[in-house]
């Protein structure tokens, strides 16, 4: 009797998952498979049928009629940099808040995580002012001071955790070596910390490559455009007649990130989850 | 290790701490300045004092957006915390395919909301007619304008946002259910406490804090929610929210005074929610 109950509830959950990894997957997947359908099948066939083959004549269309390869060329750049400045300016703070006597490291980290509970909106008006006048707008730049700087708390919270846990045994004998605290630094800290630092770009690159509100405010010139504002720009202009070439565009904007996720997932979760605990 | 000099941490603090406090610290003080001024952008700021608040007081798109978004806050919260949970408790039990089905589970969350709005747009459509109509037709249904028509905007939209999300909270409950020692479900079993039993009287219970930091996050989140409505706006105030509302002031009416109002607005009730939810919330015993 027990075990038949067992088996029963046991049925249940498994239906429950299968029913929830068809919700959590099915709009990506009809979404890529649409892309590759012919435009007679879009409207002849039902629209969850399967393509009947690889018709690549989407890409084509949303690749070479639209501003598309210059929004991914703008998204890389604002991606590579951002991400440069994050790595640079917050692993040296970790470094100190943890292994330099400082005496004032764990004030230092609160002041830093007090910006983890400004949203961003409270700052947006400002930003938007300065950027006008020091002639930022539709620049790269004003995209990627902001990002960098509300994504340091974090970032500097992540290093700050993973190196309190480095054993000090081998810088110290680097120091009696006469090594100083550059050296120490670079040679040690930084090839330590290599994991955490897989962390932070994977996770950071997934929230840059989305991020939607800067690049709506601050870049109006279609030329500087990133991927998410370029691509309902997009869509405004095609999308309407133009299903196949809109999904394909939607493919192309997301497939970079589905790449990082589905090679580095377990930094992508763990970098993502932090953040979102801390704040 | 000792640092030669007192100055010498600096090169390692000081650009982190200056780009911090310029790009983070300042604007918001900036802002409350703003608050205070009716300013247009173009012409000469002009001080009216706590005018632009009193103006929230009587602005019926701000009372809309104010309760949309407390409306939307409770279901969305709800719909993240219940399936993230269910997800999480189904997954820390089964022994195989565990980390496959999380990593299936989280894809929404790394998806960009812009992506996100325009599949579920396509998805929802009903002129041309898109998959779920379609599905709706065909089962002999009515065919519904979900983001069009004002009455299923609200719910549509706090859906698809909930459902980007919730893998977030599958992962958090997931890693607090992994770190509880499985000695104490053990020395459960032993004393003939079953499957259930364990789960509501020894694991939830243990997983308590994990409940508050949830709830917070939660809570935070959908205060200050912005793109998914943003993107998939029907120019109606049913899906107006504090945040886009705010924004729409600012950046399509140029009334930067009253927006730095609203976005201050914003901060205060986030901080104030958090805190009730803290007080509200049980605490653990141990402390």
């Amino acid at each position: 009797m027990a075990n038949k109950k067992w088996s029963l509830s046991k049925l249940f959950f498994t239906l429950f998952l299968m029913i929830a990894m068809v919700i959590q997957t099915y709009p990506i997947f009809w979404i890529i498979m649409s892309s590759f359908k012919t435009s007679e099948e879009m409207s002849m066939k039902p629209q969850y049928s399967l393509p009947s083959g690889i018709y690549l004549g989407h890409y084509v269309d949303a690749l070479t009629t639209s501003n598309i390869p210059r929004y991914y060329l703008n998204s890389i750049i604002v991606a590579v940099f951002t991400l440069l400045g994050i790595i640079l300016l917050s692993c040296p703070v970790a470094f100190a808040i943890t292994k330099l006597r400082i005496g004032y490291g764990q004030k230092l980290m609160s002041f830093f995580l007090l910006g983890m509970m400004i949203p961003v909106f409270a700052c947006l008006i400002p930003m938007f002012q300065v950027y006008n006048f020091l002639g930022l707008r539709n620049t790269y730049l004003a995209l990627i001071i902001p990002q960098i700087g509300f994504s340091l708390p974090i970032c500097i919270y992540l290093y700050t955790g993973f190196m309190s846990f480095l054993p000090n045994a081998l810088m110290e004998a680097a120091v009696i070596d006469g090594a100083g605290t550059g050296m120490v630094f670079w040679k040690i800290i930084i090839p330590m910390s290599k994991n955490t630092t897989i962390t932070i770009l994977t996770f950071n690159f997934v929230s840059i490559w989305n991020e939607f509100t800067y690049a709506n405010t601050f870049i109006s010139s279609s030329a500087m455009k990133t991927l998410p504002v370029g691509l309902n720009d997009f869509v405004g202009q095609y999308g309407r007649v133009e299903w196949g070439s809109t999904f394909a565009a939607i493919t192309l904007a997301i497939l970079p990130t589905l790449l990082i996720y589905f090679i580095l997932n377990k930094h992508v979760m763990i970098g993502m989850t932090a953040g979102a605990v801390k704040s | 290790m000792q640092p030669k000099n007192k100055l010498e941490p600096l090169l390692y603090i000081g650009p982190a701490l200056l780009v911090f406090v310029f790009i983070v610290l300042v604007p918001i003080v900036w802002s409350v300045g703003y608050s205070l001024f009716e300013w247009n952008g173009i012409s000469n700021m002009r001080f009216v004092g706590l005018d632009n608040y009193k103006r929230m007081i009587g602005d019926e798109v701000f009372h809309s957006a104010f309760f949309n978004n407390l409306k939307f806050m409770v279901i969305s919260s709800l719909y993240q915390l219940v399936v993230g949970l269910l997800l999480a408790t189904i997954l820390i039990s089964i022994t195989k395919g565990s980390s496959f089905m999380r990593v299936i589970y989280f894809i929404p969350c790394i998806i960009s909301s812009m992506a996100i709005c325009q599949i579920f747009k396509r998805l929802l459509s009903i002129q041309p007619v898109g998959l779920v109509n379609y599905v709706l037709d065909k089962l002999g249904l009515e065919q519904v304008a979900f983001i069009a028509n004002p009455d299923t905007a609200l719910i549509t939209l706090t859906l698809v946002d909930a459902y980007k999300f919730c893998g977030i909270y599958m992962i958090i409950f997931y890693s607090a259910f992994a770190s509880i020692s499985p000695d104490v479900v053990e020395a459960a079993h032993i004393d003939g406490c079953n499957a259930v039993q364990s789960y509501f009287y020894i694991k939830l219970p243990m997983i308590r804090d994990v409940f508050t930091i949830v709830v917070v996050m939660l809570v935070n989140g959908c205060l200050k929610t912005f793109e998914i409505f943003y993107i998939m706006d029907n120019r109606s105030l049913s899906t107006e929210m504090v945040a886009t509302y705010m924004y729409k002031t600012a950046f399509s009416s140029s009334s930067f005074g009253y927006g730095s109002a609203l976005s201050v607005f914003l901060v205060v009730e986030c901080l104030i929610a958090v805190s009730l939810v803290r007080r509200l919330m049980p605490k653990t015993e141990a402390e």
